[in-house]
């Protein structure tokens, strides 16, 4: 009997199976590699997100991204160009415009209100950001507003057709409960937020509270009608020597509001609760525990993070996802082979774990190798492996 | 040490600007020497919390608000410096993110972290392309290539630097100093890097190293 993607993935995510499960929520891919990857001969399918779950027989896994709760993908385009970047769920939304350009870059403001540089040769390139709309309490005060988690553009005008899309269905569904770090970050720049937490620790904490106030609202309502299988977080706060901000510092800001949403959470029955954050997140890790969050994405290797050593320090406190190098599939056969046996085997066998590659998908990752991890992957689960240039 | 001297070092390393600002003057009227105060006082701050950091005891933040503490202090002091010679930099780095690469945040964070361990730094931004980094290191006279990547997709192109410097017969008489989120000492090594900085604090002791080796030979 063909188990469903939404009982493999909470069945591995409870530690009840040693399944594979390719959840296509964490296969992710710089634009420019899919262009890449077309360009020498892979199927125009994976252009879109149901062609790729197709022909790479990934694990549909559905995000309510249309609710505007977490980061948000944006995109510009000019001259037949796509730009690609992030912002944050702000509606009504700022026009994003160009207000400069010269040669290599273009200088524009986002839908998010940051002003930012775009590198035109390399469009899949993270922009620069230049400028961000929250300066003082004033300014905070306007994104505030456009922060209501009420807001009519927020949510589906058919609600009730919206909710029935979401009946008897056989994929994990997954919401975004926001973020306190990263968010914050995303409106004051790095340096002035690290700076508030020393200068302006109140207002610090009234924009926490805010996130706190907002993704509640958001979460009680879908959650009334819709039954959600794992919460996302996103806060990408560490680099590769360890965490931007102090265990005490995390402490006082973040614990208690992070605390109030996987609370929540749990009370209305999601006990799946992922992070997002590149870097070292070791020191981080207990941290997140105390705070309820049990999941970990993308562990990036080339940050320290070594899977294998976290479950074994963890054991099934930790549900994991990631953590296979992509500098090693750029490389040849053995490389990627390498990689994966290292890791693969063990964790499956541990179960609690998916898979996939350490963040995007970067350019430089050949098709062929992409292929080639993915069947090994397969292998070791002794399931057929893809054809790499005809669509199934 | 020096009362004062001591009590600049710790305020520093606290971060409390204020508290910088008014010892810094008081040692000034005291009859210290600003050059003694820059070195002893405030620098020596800025070192200690390096390590601090390396430690784990520190963090961002805390490098954040000591930087600004400690250019509180060293802004009483420029007046006495008639030209930058007079600060005895401890040598000139040229930085600036590589060819491709428009990320700017580490990089700025070792700038401040290098300014504020006394090292003259000349930052020519980011997207910087071989031919810039040289022509900067014949201006400038400097004494080391600091180069910052986030992408493993525009790493490949620090090679280019090291062999625009080789070109110019300037590989080995100025070394070179990457750091940034894909670099690793593994990659400085396959590239011909002299120099690898973990992180910001990191940096000046790296800068440092390669500066002595430079005497050396």
């Amino acid at each position: 009997m063909n188990i469903s993607a939404k009982d493999r993935f909470l069945n591995i995510a409870h530690f009840k199976s040693h399944d594979l499960c390719l959840p296509s929520s964490f296969f992710l891919f710089w634009p420019e590699t899919l262009i890449l990857w077309m360009e020498a001969g892979a199927p125009e399918m994976i252009r879109n997100g149901k062609g790729r779950i197709k022909f790479f027989r990934l694990d549909h896994a559905r995000f309510l991204w249309e609710l505007h709760s977490g980061l948000e993908v944006a995109y510009y385009e000019l001259k037949g160009q796509r730009y690609t970047y992030f912002i944050t769920p702000i509606i009504p939304r700022y026009e994003s415009r160009i207000i400069g350009e010269d040669e290599h870059s273009m200088i524009m403001t986002n839908e998010a209100g940051q002003k930012m540089m775009i590198h035109k040769v390399h469009a899949g390139n993270m922009p620069m950001y230049l400028d961000y709309p929250v300066r003082d309490k004033a300014s905070w005060e306007t994104i505030k507003k456009r922060l209501n988690p009420e807001s009519a553009g927020r949510w589906p005008v058919a609600w009730d057709e919206y909710v029935k899309k979401f009946y008897n269905r056989d994929y994990p569904v997954g919401l975004s409960v926001g973020s306190f770090f990263g968010f914050l970050r995303e409106w004051t720049g790095l340096e002035r937020l690290l700076f508030w937490m020393y200068d302006e620790p109140s207002l610090v904490e009234d924009m926490m509270d805010h996130m706190v106030f907002f993704e509640g609202v958001i979460i009680k309502r879908v959650l009334k009608n819709i039954k959600i299988d794992f919460a996302f977080l996103w806060e990408d706060m560490a680099y590769k020597a360890g965490p931007m901000i102090s265990p005490e510092m995390f402490r006082k800001f973040v614990m208690p509001r992070c605390l109030k949403i996987t609370e929540l959470l749990r009370r209305e029955g999601v006990d799946i609760i992922f992070v997002d954050s590149d870097g070292n997140i070791d020191k981080l890790i207990p941290l997140w525990l105390e705070c309820g969050v049990n999941g970990f994405w993308p562990l990036e290797v080339a940050a320290g993070m070594d899977a294998v050593a976290i479950r074994k320090k963890y054991g099934k406190e930790v549900i994991l996802a990631g953590n296979i190098d992509k500098r090693q599939l750029t490389k040849g056969r053995d490389s990627i082979r390498n990689e994966v046996m290292a890791k693969v085997p063990f964790l499956l066998e541990q179960s609690g774990y998916f898979p996939c590659i350490d963040h995007l998908v970067p350019p430089d990752v050949p098709f062929e190798n992409f292929i080639y991890f993915l069947n090994l992957v397969r292998e070791i689960c002794g399931l057929e492996k893809i054809d790499s240039y005809s669509p199934i | 040490m020096n009362e004062y001297l001591s009590s600049i070092c710790k305020e520093v390393i606290a971060g409390n600007q204020t508290e910088v600002k008014e010892l810094v003057d008081k040692a000034l009227k005291n009859g210290i020497l600003p050059l003694t105060i820059l070195k002893e006082g405030l620098t020596r701050g800025i070192e200690s919390l390096g390590a601090k950091f390396k430690a784990g005891e520190v963090y961002l933040p805390e490098i954040l608000i000591s930087i600004r503490a400690m250019n509180m202090g060293l802004n009483l002091l420029k007046p006495y410096f008639k030209n930058s010679n007079d600060l005895q930099h401890e040598g000139t780095i040229v930085l600036g993110t590589i060819e491709g690469d428009i990320h700017d945040i580490g990089k700025n964070l070792v700038r401040l972290m290098l300014e504020g361990t006394g090292f003259r730094v000349v930052d020519l931004g980011v997207n910087v392309s071989a031919s810039s980094f040289v022509s900067a290191v014949c201006e400038h006279k400097a004494d080391i290539v600091g180069i910052s990547a986030l992408l493993t997709t525009t790493m490949i192109n620090i090679p280019n630097v090291i062999q625009a410097l080789k070109q110019n017969s300037l590989c080995g008489r100025v070394p070179v100093l990457v750091g940034g989120a894909c670099i690793t000492r593994e990659f400085a090594d396959d590239i011909g890097a002299e120099g690898y900085a973990l992180d910001c604090t990191s940096a000046p002791e790296e800068a440092k190293r390669l500066l002595r080796g430079r005497e050396k030979s």
